[in-house]
């Protein structure tokens, strides 16, 4: 069971309130219309799934029902720290972007 | 067309004709508190125009720390979400209240939504209240303060839940309320429940007169 710290709360709070909400910061492409088929595919569907640090969002569905973002350790559950998506925004690409 | 009546959402459990004053029977006390208005309010609260027109209109400054209620003789303003706010009134208040607030926050940014049907409230209290919380949610009741709500699961639904003097208040969807009376009933078995005959604040002690009341 993880314990996150919601950011809009401002309290740790039990997995249990909590949702999954993906990969985050994914570009939503400038000019969807232009894409061929296999960009708009890899939009969609293709995610980094990766073993080791991830980006991800979270939803506080019973508490603030806010979404924020998490940087946890896929292979070790660690997590590194959780934010507003605005604030998750700069770390993310203070760090380069990537995992 | 007839007048809309307010309906309780537990009114077929009969808690009203149960209820008896708190005493050492019993190892945890619960009833419901029916007929109170909600009302949501949203809008940002970094917007200094919008908190202090809203905490104009409710007479006390709207609570913009996570996770605080405001309270005064006639509303509790609960925190809900940085753009978020349940509004608990007198149910003969609310329609006044949603008038007050449009009025005041008109050209900033808001919604203002009288929710008093979507909603019920629950005392529970007794000597095991904190023992039944803790079978049903996963929140550490024990460190809420008086003063603080916690928006947190009960069982497979939601609750927002703050102290009031010895117990706890439980605001849950209507929807759900069956279910959440009926989980809480049993998770209070082994202790003994008793139906409590609810201490009158002043926002239950004000008269429904002014909204019609489904008998029974």
């Amino acid at each position: 069971m993880f314990v996150f710290f919601c950011p809009h709360c401002g309290e740790n709070r039990e997995e249990e309130e909590f949702g999954y909400g993906g990969e985050a910061f994914i570009p939503r492409p400038a000019t969807p219309e232009t894409l061929n088929d296999d960009a708009w595919g890899d939009y969609l569907f293709m995610r980094k799934n990766p073993k080791g640090w991830h980006w991800e969002m979270w939803s506080h569905n019973t508490g603030c029902r806010k979404f924020f973002v998490v940087k946890r350790n896929t292979a070790t559950n660690a997590i590194a720290g959780s934010w507003t998506l605005s604030d998750g925004r700069k770390a993310y690409d203070a760090e380069g972007g990537a995992t | 067309m007839s007048e809309p009546v307010m309906r309780s959402p537990l009114h077929s459990f009969g808690l009203a004709s149960q209820a008896k004053p708190i005493d050492g029977s019993s190892g945890v006390w619960a009833n419901e508190i029916p007929h109170i208005g909600y009302i949501s309010l949203r809008g940002d609260g970094r917007d200094q125009a919008f908190v202090s027109a809203a905490s104009k209109a409710l007479g006390i400054p709207l609570p913009i720390e996570p996770c605080t209620l405001a309270t005064s003789e006639s509303v509790k303003v609960l925190w809900l979400s940085p753009d978020e706010w349940m509004i608990v009134s007198a149910p003969g208040q609310a329609n006044a209240l949603c008038s007050r607030l449009e009025l005041a926050l008109a050209g900033v940014r808001n919604q203002v939504v009288d929710n008093s049907g979507g909603y019920t409230q629950i005392f529970l209290g007794g000597t095991h209240a904190l023992d039944v919380l803790r079978h049903v949610s996963v929140y550490d009741f024990e460190s809420l303060q008086p003063g603080r709500v916690a928006g947190t699961t009960l069982g497979k639904s939601s609750v927002y839940a703050f102290r009031q003097g010895n117990g706890y208040r439980l605001i849950v969807r209507r929807s759900f309320a069956d279910y959440i009376w009926r989980y809480l009933v049993r998770a209070a078995n082994p202790y003994g429940l008793g139906i409590a005959d609810v201490p009158v604040d002043n926002l239950v002690g004000t008269s429904t007169a002014s909204v019609n009341v489904a008998a029974g």
